[in-house]
């Protein structure tokens, strides 16, 4: 039970961390390798906070967050408005940097030894809260303007500018969104697992994230979801040793990828109208 | 004088799109803009739009000089378009690509986007509304929640008017908006436009082949060839300009 | 010692050079990012290692071999992962994915294989330096800088003179037309991985060289990918000089700063570059029409 347990915290965790990528990459269409990166400052700015400062632990992940954003806006500001691929390219750099800084600073950090000691803050009920919650704010922000205008840049780019929508501002407003998003997730990893080292956050893990994306459902943010809940507890459960893990799960990509390359879910959505249930709203799909 | 375009030049490395293009257009007007394939047409529209600047020259809107701003400043400022090859979003229904015309104004902040708040809905009802208008008045309400891509293309081509009417346009720019229609959807068209212009009182310029559209609809007509203007002139002036003939209307019998 | 620098530099950067050209092959005929390029490096070096190892073998051999291993794997990746994608009307997002799904399968198969370890390829030389008057360059510098410049050379020249490498332009330039022209497109893109892919095993080998070999070798091709920014994205030539000049400055800096903040000055370098020039030192700026 306690295995169980463990793996679909891990699971909820990662299906936080997608949602932020899903806003990013399904929405706007913009591909960032870097995205762990900002796992990486949430987890490690609240651990430091909580064990170095003696922070309580609600107030640390405030803090964290809002840090993450800020680096986030900084490294938006120039990235945001360059060609898709300069953004993979630029973010992945980013990721590395932060990895490289995290490994030098050893007296905050303890390097590449890690940093543990960290309190386990993060129960079951707080990981399920928080992905509800989580993926509420994605599902409305969809809904909305914002989401509207994200698709609309992702679809093309020339006529939302036509159309009045300030692009530049709508990829930041993502990015941000997601970053916070990421962070959290970061907050509630280090504080599950009680012990955090710069080389889980690297590129591949960011890479792993937009993988989920597509493998669920590029378009659809119930595929996000659930593709990355098989993709992430899957593994587990059959309890494959690591290396033949990653293998497995490369070649089921590949296959949907072959076959099915708008994902598992395609463009389908979750909403109350597909389950049939409540009176016939226009909703967004 | 609503649109004034000064002397505009655009070139692309060594070849001049357009040159010294000067165009003036009134609320109410109706203006073509014809010429042969390259002659600069969808230039002089990206230039006004904003998505080139010009090298020279100027444009103003209402008394101002939006010469240099920004493609989204320049709509919000008063000028909407359509395109050439249809540039519909994909990923979005047909309400929804209306709705992101709509979606620059909608007055509520990120924090209504995140949650079910009341302003927020008042807002996005205030959009449907309005979008739901326009697309009536194009005759697409009852396709509000179909895919634009399963649409036929000269319903798809009416979603475009739409979602530009939906920018609350001063200028309305119209690249080619009869291009793939038959004879019977042409005439639609017309009357569309020529009733939207007289109603919502906005300038419309028109860039078209079809010529039985364009002059019978416009107001003046600039021909251009080369990007170069050859001839400015109401329909009739233009359709007995010999150079124009020779330019662009061909030998065959220049009655349209 | 400034030279000593500057020649360390140069070496460097030439294995960068390699990376960034295979790199920009791919990138050039299908316009997306290969991220499956660094793990495909890790995989032909290894093989090219277990040949040395098995086969008491020159250098030369070693490489020969990685370079077809690296060759022949590619051309099976592209089967694998990006033929589908070319063929149908799938966005070209699906490369991006594709490639990085692909580069994680060929790590993994590696890591199967071979375990965690690190592995040292056997000396090839003799002697391990050569001096220039006061200057000291080993010599597996050398001949890294010697055999990247004489592949490059030899790539230039196959592009721009024979038969295949116009077919390999023109496909580049505008697909639909080249097919139109007669050219079997599948088969030239083929040739493109083939021969992106053999770079990825020379540069495999040589960075097993200096920095000895493990599975997650290919994460060196972070550097690749931002020469090629530095350099323009689409143009080879911009990526050798990206990379030559990303060489030089980080054997600059790692020797005033230590090698550990490579990385942060790498991404700063590029940052500041996409800021200055963001079509890099030989791209251009495509602007889109309406």
């Amino acid at each position: 039970m306690e295995f169980y347990l463990s793996v679909m915290t891990f699971t909820l965790i990662s299906v936080i961390a997608v949602t932020g990528v899903y806003v990013l990459t399904g929405l706007t269409g913009m591909f960032s390798l870097g995205q762990a990166a900002f796992m990486a400052i949430g987890a490690y700015i609240s651990g430091v906070l909580v064990v170095k400062v003696g922070l309580p632990f609600a107030l640390a992940a405030i803090i964290a967050i809002a840090l993450s954003v800020l680096v986030g806006y900084i490294v938006g500001l120039p990235t945001v408005r360059l060609r898709r691929d300069y953004i993979s390219l630029v973010t992945l750099g980013f990721g590395e940097a932060i990895t490289a800084l995290l490994n030098q600073m050893q007296s905050i950090t303890g390097g590449a030894l890690g940093f543990s000691g960290i309190p386990q803050k993060t129960t079951f009920t707080l990981a399920v809260a928080s992905a509800a919650v989580c993926i509420a704010l994605v599902a409305y922000f969809k809904a909305s303007k914002y989401g509207r205008q994200c698709i609309a840049a992702k679809s093309d780019e020339l006529a939302a500018k036509a159309m009045g929508i300030d692009v530049a501002r709508i990829k930041m407003i993502a990015f941000l969104f997601s970053v916070a998003v990421t962070a959290y997730a970061g907050v509630l990893y280090a504080f599950y697992t009680t012990y955090v080292d710069p080389g889980i956050f690297g590129w591949k893990k960011s890479a792993e994230w937009v993988i989920m994306v597509f493998f669920g459902g590029v378009n659809s943010l119930t595929g996000s979801i659930i593709g990355t809940a098989i993709l992430t507890a899957l593994p587990e459960m059959l309890r494959f040793a690591a290396e033949y893990r990653t293998v497995f799960y490369s070649i089921l990509v590949l296959l949907i990828i072959n076959f099915k390359p708008a994902g598992l879910f395609g463009e389908y959505e979750l909403s109350l109208k597909s389950l049939g249930i409540g009176r016939e709203k226009k909703n967004a799909a | 004088m609503l649109l004034e375009v000064q002397n505009i030049s655009k070139s692309f490395g060594g070849v001049k799109a357009i040159q010294d293009f000067s165009l003036t257009a009134d609320k109410g007007d109706i203006v073509g803009i014809i010429g042969p394939n390259g002659a600069g047409k969808t230039t002089t529209f990206n230039v006004i739009s904003g998505v080139y600047r010009a090298d020279q020259g100027k444009v103003f809107l209402d008394g101002k000089d939006i010469t240099n701003m920004e493609q989204h400043q320049i709509t919000r400022e008063g000028i909407s378009r359509t395109f050439q090859n249809i540039r519909l979003f994909k990923g979005l229904n047909v309400m929804e690509n209306v709705m992101c015309a709509f979606d620059p104004r909608a007055n509520y902040s990120i924090f209504d986007g995140l949650l079910p708040t009341p302003r927020r809905f008042a807002e996005e009802k205030r959009g449907r509304k309005i979008c739901e208008h326009n697309l009536e008045v194009v005759g697409l309400k009852k396709y509000a929640n179909e895919k634009p891509e399963s649409l036929p293309y000269g319903l798809q081509r009416r979603l475009e008017i739409a979602r530009a009417l939906t920018c609350q346009p001063k200028v309305l720019l119209l690249d080619e908006p009869a291009a793939g229609l038959n004879p019977t959807e042409v005439k639609e068209l017309t009357e569309l436009i020529s009733r939207l212009c007289s109603e919502l009182g906005f300038a419309v310029l028109l860039i078209e082949h079809r010529l039985e559209l364009v002059m019978g609809i416009s107001h003046k007509i600039y021909v251009l060839n080369f990007g170069k203007t050859i001839a400015v002139g109401t329909p009739d002036e233009v359709r007995s300009n010999p150079e124009v003939i020779e330019a662009y209307l061909g030998e065959e019998d220049a009655e349209c | 010692m400034s030279l000593q620098i500057i020649i360390n530099g140069l070496a460097l950067g030439s294995v960068y050079a390699i990376i960034a050209t295979g790199f920009s092959l791919i990138f050039n005929i299908l316009k997306f990012s290969n991220f499956s390029h660094g793990a495909l490096m890790t995989l032909s070096a290894f093989i090219g290692y277990f040949f040395a190892v098995t086969v008491n073998s020159s250098l030369l051999l070693v490489v020969a071999i990685s370079m077809l291993a690296g060759g022949l794997v590619s051309c099976l990746g592209e089967l694998v992962a990006f033929r589908k994608i070319t063929l149908s009307n799938t966005s070209p997002i699906y490369f991006f994915v594709s490639s990085i799904t692909l580069g994680t399968l060929y790590e993994g198969i590696v890591t199967i294989w071979v375990g965690p370890n690190f592995y040292n390829y056997p000396r090839f030389f003799e002697t391990t330096v050569v001096k220039l008057g006061s200057i000291v360059i080993s010599k597996s510098d050398l001949i890294m800088f010697v055999s990247s410049c004489a592949a490059l050379a030899l790539l230039m020249l196959f592009i721009q003179k024979t038969k295949f490498g116009r077919a390999l332009r023109s496909v580049s330039f505008d697909r639909e037309t080249a097919g139109l022209m007669g050219i079997d497109v599948i088969r030239i893109i083929q040739l493109a991985f083939f021969l992106s892919g053999a770079l990825a095993g020379l540069a495999g080998v040589f960075l097993g060289i200096n920095y000895t070999l493990y599975p997650q070798l290919g994460n060196l091709v972070v550097k690749g990918f931002i020469a090629s920014v530095i350099g323009g994205l689409g143009s080879v030539f911009g990526a050798v000089a990206g990379a030559l000049l990303l060489g030089l400055t980080e054997t600059l800096l790692i020797n005033f700063a230590g090698s550990g903040y490579a990385p942060v000055f790498s991404f700063l370098i590029m940052l500041v570059f996409l800021l200055i020039r963001p079509q890099g030192i030989a791209g251009s700026n495509v602007q889109e029409k309406a």
